[in-house]
């Protein structure tokens, strides 16, 4: 057998390098993601199954809420996205969809994903440059989800810390994009 | 101008995407005049100065479809609802009316 040549490579790779005193970036690699999908009518028995297994049920539109070994996430209307550490191999798609077989669709979606916590006295001010909600503290807390975009480019962002810290999701192609418009959102502070 | 999307929350102009006339309903193959009501559904529009119902699409946000009631002289948004339910409340009258008439 020849040497493959693809290389497995971080699509969020070039987000960190604009990390810099009072902007931390911590790129997130290492998350099985999946899309819940309830049946119409059916939100209620997926959440129950969800809370059984869990102690979770799912949140709110425009929120989030975190377990010990999942986080449960709005993600559109009748539509959620659950998150969780890969671990030692975990699949939160193979995971989930026994337990959801009946009421909901569950989709795999890690891969389909950029995920990056960006925190420190910097993170919402850079932010702000690119996303037009108000991210200040009386508009948007911890738990609070928005799906919106940052200078074009389509994202959910939570926030995740009172430092405060967000995490930005977006589609895993606009990675690069992201990135260069980052580089500028961050100029000021890195010159 | 911003609008509330009832998903959402409050959110710029630039989050949306604007479809036109939400009054206007396809006609079925076989109405009476077909040639006539498609005319009318693709080309003919009110205009009206005053308040008018427009789709918008939450492109850059929750994708649902909305109608909102819009015054197109003031801009000031009356109300906005989601095209899903406006769509069952018109269903829901046409099958009392279908009811009311058998
Ligand atoms: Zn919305």
């Amino acid at each position: 057998m020849p040497d493959p040549i693809l290389q497995p490579a971080s699509a969020v790779a070039a987000w960190t390098p604009v990390a810099t005193a009072g902007l931390s970036i911590d790129v997130r690699d290492d998350l099985t993601i999946a899309g819940i999908a309830p049946f119409r009518g059916k939100a209620q028995a997926v959440s129950e199954a969800l809370a059984e297994r869990y102690g979770l049920a799912l949140p709110a539109a425009c929120r989030r809420i975190s377990g010990d070994d999942i986080t449960l996430q709005w993600s559109g209307p009748d539509q959620w996205i659950a998150i969780a550490g890969r671990g030692a191999a975990r699949d939160l798609e193979v995971e989930l969809k026994p337990l959801l077989a009946g009421p909901a669709a569950v989709v795999e979606h890690s891969d389909a994903r950029a995920v990056g916590v960006f925190s420190g006295k910097h993170a919402r001010d850079v932010l702000a440059k690119g996303l037009p909600i108000d991210l200040h503290e009386r508009a948007f807390r911890v738990g609070d989800v928005a799906i919106t975009h940052a200078n074009h480019i389509g994202v959910t962002i939570t926030q995740t810390g009172n430092e405060p810290a967000y995490e930005i999701m977006l589609y895993r192609s606009y990675a690069d994009s992201f990135a260069d418009w980052l580089r500028h959102a961050t100029a000021e502070l890195t010159a | 101008m911003r609008i509330a999307c009832p998903h959402c929350g409050d959110r710029g102009l630039d989050e949306f995407v604007f479809l036109g006339d939400a009054r206007v309903t396809r006609p079925m193959a076989d109405a009476a005049e077909p040639a006539d009501a498609f005319h009318a559904y693709g080309y003919l529009r009110m205009n009206p100065a005053g308040p008018t119902d427009e789709l918008w699409f939450h492109a850059a946000g929750c994708h649902a479809w909305l109608v909102v009631t819009r015054d197109t002289r003031t801009h000031v948004i009356a109300s906005v609802r989601l095209a899903r339910d406006v769509a069952l409340e018109l269903r829901a009258v046409a099958s009392t009316t279908e009811d009311a008439s058998a």
